[in-house]
C-alpha cells in the first residue's frame, strides 16, 4: 500500500515536472477558420517548448537551407527578442487593403499575427523566447 | 501677510512634488515612433507603431547593407570641404527665417527655421506632391555626429527624438499620404 502511495507520488510528480518543462515558454496558439461552408476550423494549443525539442529531430539536411541564410541575422535576432519583450504590449504593424487585413502586436511575451482575407481567419501567437530558441535550432544546423 | 508666508513653503514643497512626478512620468513613459501610409486610390493603409527604445537597440545590431554601426552610407551627400556641424551650429544661432528656396519648373523647395526646427518643404509639381520634413535641432545635429562625410547617424539621431516633445517629422500629400510622427501613444488614436 505504501509502495503504491509512493509510486503514485512519483508519477503526479514526474507529470506536474514534465508539465512545468512543458509550459515553461509558454504555449503557441494557431487558429485557422476557412470561411466557405465545410471549411477547417482549427484551434491548436502546443507548448512552445515543444518546437525547439521538435526541430532536434528534424534531419539536418532539411534545415541546412535555412541554416545557411538565418545565420548571418543571428545577431540581430539575438537583440531584436529581447528589446520586444521589453516592449510595451500594443499594435505594432497594421496593413489593411480592400481584401486583407493583417495585424502584428505584442501581448504578455508573445508575438501575435492576425490575418483575415476573403478566404480564410489566421491568427497565429508565438511565445518570443520559444521564437529565439527555435531560430537557434535552425541556424545551428549543418 | 504671516498666513501667507506659511503658505509658501508648502506650495513649494507641492509644486516640487508635482515637478518631480511629471518628471518621473515623462522619463518611464515610452515614446514610439508611428508611421502611417495611406493610398487614396487602393484605400490600403499602413500603420507602424515601434517603441523607440526597439529602434534605439536594434539599429545598432543591423551591419548588413548601407546600414553598418548604427550609421548608415548615403548616397550623392558630398561634404568635402565643408564641415556640415559648424553650418548646422551657425542655423542653430541664426535667426528663423527662411534660408533657401528654389523654384524650377520640376519642384519647389524651401529650407526654413521656424519655432527652432529645420522645416524643408517639397513641391513636386510633376507627381503632384507635397512633402514636409520637419527636423528639431538636436535631431539633426545628432543625425550627423561622429559620421564621416556621406553618413548619417541613425542611432544618435533615435536617440536625440526620446528627448523632443510630439512633433510630425514627415508628412507626404499626394497620391500616397505619409506621415511619420513620435509620440507617448502606443496606438495612433
Amino acid at each position: 500500500m505504501i509502495f503504491l502511495a509512493k509510486l503514485g507520488i512519483g508519477v503526479v510528480g514526474a507529470a506536474l515536472v514534465g508539465g512545468a518543462a512543458l509550459s515553461s515558454e509558454g504555449f503557441m496558439q494557431v487558429q485557422v477558420h476557412e470561411k466557405h461552408a465545410g471549411g477547417t476550423n482549427l484551434n491548436l494549443f502546443l507548448p512552445a517548448a515543444l518546437v525547439p525539442t521538435t526541430l532536434r529531430f528534424v534531419p539536418k539536411r532539411h534545415l541546412a537551407e535555412a541554416a545557411e541564410n538565418l545565420r548571418p541575422y543571428l545577431p540581430i535576432v539575438n537583440t531584436a527578442i529581447p528589446a520586444v519583450e521589453e516592449c510595451p504590449d500594443g499594435l505594432m504593424v497594421e496593413v489593411v487593403d480592400s481584401q486583407d487585413h493583417v495585424r502584428i502586436s505584442k501581448r504578455g511575451g508573445s508575438l501575435e499575427v492576425d490575418v483575415s482575407d476573403t478566404d480564410e481567419v489566421v491568427h497565429v501567437s508565438v511565445p518570443l523566447r520559444a521564437a529565439q530558441s527555435a531560430i537557434h535550432q535552425i541556424a545551428e544546423a549543418n | 501677510m504671516k498666513s501667507m508666508r506659511k503658505g509658501l513653503p508648502r506650495l513649494a514643497l507641492v509644486s516640487a512634488v508635482v515637478l518631480a512626478a511629471t518628471l518621473a512620468f515623462a522619463a518611464s513613459t515610452p515614446r514610439y515612433l508611428h508611421v502611417r501610409v495611406t493610398n487614396l486610390t487602393t484605400h490600403e493603409v499602413v500603420r507602424v507603431n515601434l517603441p523607440l527604445t526597439l529602434a534605439e537597440k536594434i539599429i545598432p545590431a543591423i551591419n548588413h547593407g548601407k546600414l553598418r554601426d548604427g550609421k548608415v552610407q548615403i548616397g550623392n551627400f558630398s561634404a568635402d570641404g565643408v564641415n556640415v556641424r559648424a553650418i548646422l551650429d551657425a542655423l542653430k544661432t541664426a535667426p528663423e527665417g527662411e534660408f533657401v528656396t528654389v523654384e524650377d519648373h520640376g519642384d519647389n523647395v524651401r529650407v526654413a527655421k521656424e519655432h527652432g526646427q529645420m522645416v524643408v518643404h517639397v513641391i513636386d509639381k510633376k507627381s503632384n506632391q507635397n512633402v514636409d520634413v520637419t527636423i528639431p535641432w538636436e535631431v539633426a545635429q545628432a543625425l550627423v555626429s561622429e559620421t564621416s562625410d556621406d553618413q548619417l547617424n541613425l542611432e544618435a539621431a533615435v536617440k536625440a527624438l526620446e528627448n523632443v516633445g510630439d512633433t510630425t517629422l514627415v508628412r507626404v500629400s499626394g497620391q500616397d499620404n505619409v506621415r511619420v510622427w513620435v509620440d507617448s501613444r502606443n496606438t495612433e488614436e
